[in-house]
């Protein structure tokens, strides 16, 4: 029971646009959902220098930067990246001037909803400014047409700055704000729990009402909510702690769910509604947290409380079913809903888990096991004696940090500071938890090198978290130096000392680990996989991993529909949400994997053009494969489990003679009666055709021919003649879909052919291979950057042009050849079938040996013939050396070639047959897969035998169809 | 670690026990049972793991068990390896009213025995026998009560209202214990309610830890630790609080 998953194959490293959609708080565009934001999606983006100048009051700072139209939002940030920036939808811009300034200059002045103005002005050359502002006219004008100008009144009034300002001005004269808490229309606006159950930590303490006052004239000045503008007094006033009833809408706006909100209203409710009622894995898991997160909190001790942590978890369990819910998301959830709405935290929580936190909360863990490395790495580089020390005594720093970092530091210290340090990580994003990781290791280097071990490591930490609130520097003289905090000397330290550690390095850091930390996820989740299977059947371990690394490719390659995770809405059965879900695989990802391992499976083009010689592989369709997989499908649930391919391939893996022959018949016998009927007899001989199609040479065709001529001809023979009947009489006619021959006797008719024998003896399962799977072809498997990713897809498209270039100059010269490996791969000549009566005289096994020698000699060097060969042995698998064992039956006269030289060998012998029957034209080489039709220049009976067969079979097609089939068999190759 | 090399250096020997098991089988309660002083430690969720510690006599030796109570979400399996290197003892624990649990439980002992320090003492404990129980059993103490009642978010919802003993039992006693013996495992079944079987567990596995050979090893680590000096005041007042009463209340618990 275990879950294979390929998505970490499929992470792509952000580009620079999105990096950039990530610095401004915007949705990176994989996270737009539904089909409005595809008309913006045509509008043009574009970037234009600029430099933004206060519209407002003296002062006279100007700021170069860049200015972004990324509809439908307007951007600008500073040229260093931090002091100044803002995102603004479209929608609240109310009017657009181009000012009249000095001559050569080029303005604009914005006028935004909150009577706020910025102006910008363009520095670019003239061009590229009107090109500007024309995009941005169009931005505004579709936005216009959507209506969402409207929308923003609405939805600024749910915000509580709006309220806090017009308070201000109301009660202007009497209280100057200070009483702005207590507001009457406070309730109209969104808000969290603290406002029914108080915010944590003492107001007085807190200097609520000063940094209130602060904020007022702030967000009075520069714009609030929507058409917030960051100055560098901003990122002041975000570090000393947002003011608690502000904190939630700023929290909002910092981190940029607000836009997510502003875009999608109702959508919160409407997930609720649709999904209401309904159970999953991850419902039940949040139903066990609900009672511990944060239960100290008085209102997670209430159903009020309780209850809307409950819907906000759901919520994004169903709006991301493939994140779901992972513990830690409740702390999370529960903490930010202490300051804001349920709505707002749904969307926040949406921000934190999808952007800031990548990864984090996955079933993986990826982004969490990669931060954790990430961390370490930072921690050798800042902090190396450190670092040496916890290497010299084993003690690992995940065992302490993986909780600051999963849970933004408020299950680890005080609440009142984890949400100080949440505060910053919204404003300055995730590098601050690597910061503050690194301070709390740095303050306390001294004790943390006389720590022994983990268990003393997480002692120090929750000693030291305990202690934040207290002096910094109890003994000092000077009071003011004495009333520093040991949290305030965190954070101090934390952005001085640690501004080294910026967004980029993390970026570069994480993309340095996450090649490994891939790997190593894959490799745990391989061996539990194999380590949770039931049975390895004959199996190694070794193995089993090999059978695995094929599903996996085949996963990778062919992803199976999500129906591994539970169909959404079916599954309301309230008791038995489905437990730990499996992987399981469909017909189409079976086909891939079964191409891994089993050579008929697969479609394998050796192109040679002159310049190179490259083989080309595809997957293989046929009803044989399908029915494997329904044959394999015990337990008749459409899908495939690991442990059903182990089973299955145990089989028919190591199968003797009498069960392969009674495997391939049970196969095909679909009613299990013991019996197969004509029809099915057809269907068997298809299959076996299926898995010769691109053997060399007749004889397996001739076998298939003879096999079906004895099985018709024993089957009739042994038919029950209705009594009194005269024996020699023709059989009572028999419908086609009627028990008709029994194992025994199919077993007689295999037997009675030579090559059938050799077949089911050992070449069949010979064609099982278990190979490693390259790990080339494994996307982004050896390069340790996932930036490789890249490169190796780039480069495969590359080599597919090379190729198809140097394809056509091969055509043009001639060179070029194409041909079809066999999956058995046993006759490298063109011979004659021959009945196994006539194989027995000695002349013809001299002859025929002979004859192969002499051409075997012209072909290929390493291919030995022993001349005094007599016979050769069936099994493709003894390396034939001077020295033949005298085996008696096999006798296929015939050149063998050890596996690894079948390229080589393949493609000279049938270089110097003139025509061969199983391998294209030069002229025909393009993807022509009905190409074993392409046979009836080789006119010998067996072939029209066989033609006829499959003429007569085909009764599905349409007299139309027939005759296009029978136009592209004849059609003249073309020149 | 560094705090405990002070003047019972000498005779506490420290073991790294690591508890692992399907979520909601009761392993925080398990550990709350026995470190019972260390209750305002659900106030913390486990994330990744919880850690706690206690002290266990056994003759005349004391031993330190260091917990890691592991998260017991599925996808939090991947980081266990780290909570379980170099422990020397592990709890596995399933829910004898969850045949599941069991399951889950033996893919632990699997990779445990594979995975894990060679000679880890590992204990299947199967919990929540209170509610197999036929009405009469032992009355739980008051004490125990509310301490689980703040731990049983873990727990089943409505568990403990349940009072159809034996029809509940999914896992029985004699299958679970016959596993145990194949796989070489101690084997209890305890109840984080009542408080049955959960000391047994603690002191069988100090009987069959190789104590002898942990104090060898871990003299030297013990003798660099105690030369530490300096340290700020606050740090070592809160750790040294903390370990007096786990002392105290490690004696109370294990009558051994």
């Amino acid at each position: 029971m275990s879950t294979i998953s390929t998505h970490l194959r499929n992470f792509k490293e952000p580009t620079r646009e999105q990096l950039n959609l990530l610095f401004f708080s915007l949705p990176i565009d994989a996270e737009t959902h539904g089909g409005e934001k595809a008309a913006s999606g045509e509008l043009e983006r574009m970037e234009i220098s600029a430099v933004l100048t206060l519209g407002v009051q003296n002062i006279e700072d100007a700021y170069p930067g860049k200015l972004y139209l990324i509809p439908p939002y307007l951007a600008f940030s500073s040229l260093d990246r931090k002091s100044v920036r803002f995102t603004i939808p479209l929608s609240t811009i109310r009017r657009v001037e181009r000012l009249n300034a000095r001559a050569g200059i080029y303005a604009l002045s914005l006028s935004l909803w909150h009577n706020t103005k910025i102006v910008v002005q363009l520095t670019s050359l003239r061009p590229t400014a009107d090109l500007f502002c024309s995009l941005l006219r169009d931005a505004l004008k579709a936005e216009l047409n959507r209506g969402q100008m409207k929308a923003v009144k609405s939805f600024i009034e749910t915000c509580y700055s709006e309220s806090l300002l017009a308070n201000i001005e109301s009660d202007n004269k009497e209280n100057a704000g200070s009483k702005a808490d207590s507001g009457s229309t406070d309730s109209l606006h969104l808000g969290g729990l603290g406002l029914k159950f108080k915010y944590p930590g003492d107001p007085r303490k807190l200097r609520e009402a000063s940094k209130m006052k602060l904020w007022t004239t702030y967000l009075k000045t520069h714009g609030r909510n929507l058409t917030l503008l960051r100055y560098p007094q901003y990122t002041r006033l975000v570090q000393v702690g947002l003011p608690n009833r502000l904190r939630g809408e700023m929290w909002e706006t910092l981190s940029g769910s607000l836009y997510l909100r502003f875009a999608h209203p109702g959508e919160y409710e409407r997930i609720l509604k649709e999904n209401e009622g309904r159970t999953s894995t991850s419902t039940e898991e949040i139903e066990k947290d609900l009672h511990r997160s944060l239960p100290e909190y008085p209102a997670y001790q209430s159903e009020e409380g309780i209850g809307a942590l409950r819907r906000v978890l759901q919520a994004y369990s169903f709006r991301h079913p493939e994140t779901g819910y992972c513990q830690a998301m409740n702390i999370l959830a529960a903490a930010i809903l202490i300051y804001m709405s349920e709505e707002q935290a749904f969307w926040l929580l949406q921000v934190i888990c999808d952007r800031l936190l990548p990864g984090y909360y996955s079933p993986s863990m990826h982004g969490t096991l990669l931060d954790q490395r990430v961390f370490e790495s930072l921690v050798h580089k800042c902090l190396p004696i450190l670092y040496e020390h916890f290497t010299a005594v084993d003690v690992q720093l995940s065992v302490a940090s993986l909780p600051w970092f999963l849970s933004l530091f408020i299950n680890s210290m005080p609440m009142v500071f984890a949400f100080r340090i949440i505060d910053c990580f919204f404003c300055m994003g995730p590098k601050v938890l690597f910061q503050v990781g690194l301070t709390i290791l740095k303050i306390n280097g001294e004790e943390l090198l006389q720590v022994q071990d983990d268990g003393g490591f997480i002692h120090l930490m929750r000693n030291y978290f305990a202690s934040l609130g207290d002096s910094a520097h109890p003994e000092s003289a000077d009071p003011r130096a004495r009333a520093i905090t040991r949290f305030q000397e965190l954070l101090l330290v934390s952005f001085r000392e640690f501004a080294i550690i910026t967004d980029e390095m993390i970026q570069n850091e994480r993309k340095r680990f996450r090649g490994e930390i891939v790997h190593s996820i894959e490799s745990f989740s391989k061996r539990s996989a194999i380590r949770n299977l039931k049975t390895l059947h004959r199996f190694t371990k070794d193995q089993a991993g090999l059978i695995y690394d094929a599903l996996f490719k085949a996963i990778c390659i062919e992803p199976p529909p999500a129906a591994s995770l539970p169909p959404p809405s079916l599954l309301t059965t309230k008791d038995s949400p489905e437990e730990r879900p499996e992987t399981r695989i469909g017909l189409k990802t079976f086909r891939v994997f079964l191409s891994e391992i089993a050579t008929w499976a697969r479609i394998e083009k050796i192109v040679s053009n002159g310049f190179q010689q490259r083989v080309e592989r595809e997957v293989a369709e046929h009803e044989f494969i399908d029915r494997i997989f329904s044959f394999w499908d015990t337990d008749y649930r459409g899908s495939l489990s690991f442990q059903d391919l182990i089973s299955g391939l145990d089989g028919v893996m190591f199968n003797d003679l009498m069960e392969n022959i009674e495997w391939f018949f049970n196969l095909h016998d679909k009613n299990k009666d013991g019996y197969l009927t004509k029809d099915e007899v057809l269907t068997l001989s298809e299959s076996l055709l299926f898995i010769f199609r691109y053997e060399i040479g007749d004889a397996y065709l001739g076998a298939v021919s003879r096999f079906m001529s004895n099985a018709f001809e024993y089957g009739d023979a042994l038919l029950p003649r209705p009594e009194g009947s005269d024996p020699d009489d023709d059989p009572p006619p028999l419908e086609s879909n009627q028990p008709y021959i029994n194992l025994a006797t199919f077993r007689m008719v295999v037997l009675a052919d030579e090559v059938l024998e050799s077949f089911f003896e050992s070449d069949f399962a010979s064609t099982f291979r278990l190979e490693p799977v390259p790990m080339m072809e494994m996307p982004n498997a050896n390069t340790s950057l996932l930036g490789g990713l890249w490169d190796t897809l780039t480069s495969s498209d590359n080599r597919k042009i090379f190729n198809r270039l140097t394809d056509e100059v091969g055509r043009t010269i001639g060179k070029h050849q194409v041909y079809h490996r066999p999956a058995i791969g046993k006759f490298a000549t063109l011979e004659e079938p021959k009945a196994r009566e006539s194989l027995l005289t000695p002349t013809m096994r001299r002859s025929a040996s002979k004859a192969s020698l002499r051409l075997e000699e012209q072909s290929t060097p390493r291919v030995d013939i022993p001349s005094t060969s007599k016979s050769a042995p069936a099994n493709l698998n003894v390396p034939i050396r001077g020295e033949v064992d005298k085996a008696e039956g096999g006798l296929s006269p015939s050149a063998y070639s050890a596996m690894p030289s079948m390229f080589e060998a393949a493609a000279t012998a049938a270089a110097l047959m003139e025509r061969t029957p199983f391998a294209i034209d030069d002229a025909k080489d393009d993807e022509d897969d009905e190409s074993e039709d392409e046979t009836e220049g080789e006119d010998d009976g067996v072939m029209d035998e066989v033609d006829a067969f499959l003429e007569a079979h085909d009764s599905g097609l349409t007299p139309a169809e027939q005759e296009l089939a029978q136009d592209l068999i004849h059609a003249e190759p073309v020149k | 670690m560094a705090d405990a090399s002070g003047s019972s250096a000498d005779k506490s020997v420290q073991v790294k026990l690591v508890l692992l098991g399907e979520a909601a089988v009761g392993k925080s309660s398990v550990v709350l049972r026995f470190v019972s002083n260390e209750f305002q430690a659900n106030k913390e969720p486990t994330i990744g793991a919880a850690f706690l510690t206690q002290k266990c006599r056994l003759e005349d030796r004391v031993l330190r068990y260091e917990i890691w109570d592991t998260a017991g979400q599925e996808r939090f399996h991947s980081l266990a390896p780290m909570y379980y290197r170099n422990a020397q003892a592990a709890v596995v624990v399933y829910d004898v009213t969850k045949a599941s649990s069991l399951e889950k439980a033996k893919t632990w002992v699997k990779e445990l025995q594979r995975q894990a320090n060679p000679n880890i003492v590992i204990a299947l404990a199967g919990n929540k026998v209170d509610l197999v129980q036929p009405a009469s059993a032992p009355s739980p103490t008051p004490v125990a009560e509310s301490e689980d009642e703040a731990d049983d978010a873990t727990a089943t919802p409505g568990e403990a209202t349940g009072e159809q003993p034996e029809s509940l039992r999914q896992v029985p006693r004699e299958e679970a214990e016959a596993y145990a013996q194949e796989a070489g495992l101690l084997f209890f079944e305890t109840s984080a309610k009542t408080g049955e079987g959960i000391v047994e567990i603690f002191t069988e596995i100090a009987k069959k830890i190789p104590i002898e050979q942990i104090l060898a090893s871990s003299r030297g680590g013990a003798g660099r630790a105690g030369g530490v000096g300096g340290r700020t005041g606050t740090g070592s007042q809160q750790g040294g609080v903390n370990l007096e009463e786990n002392a105290a209340k490690g004696k109370d618990a294990c009558n051994c």
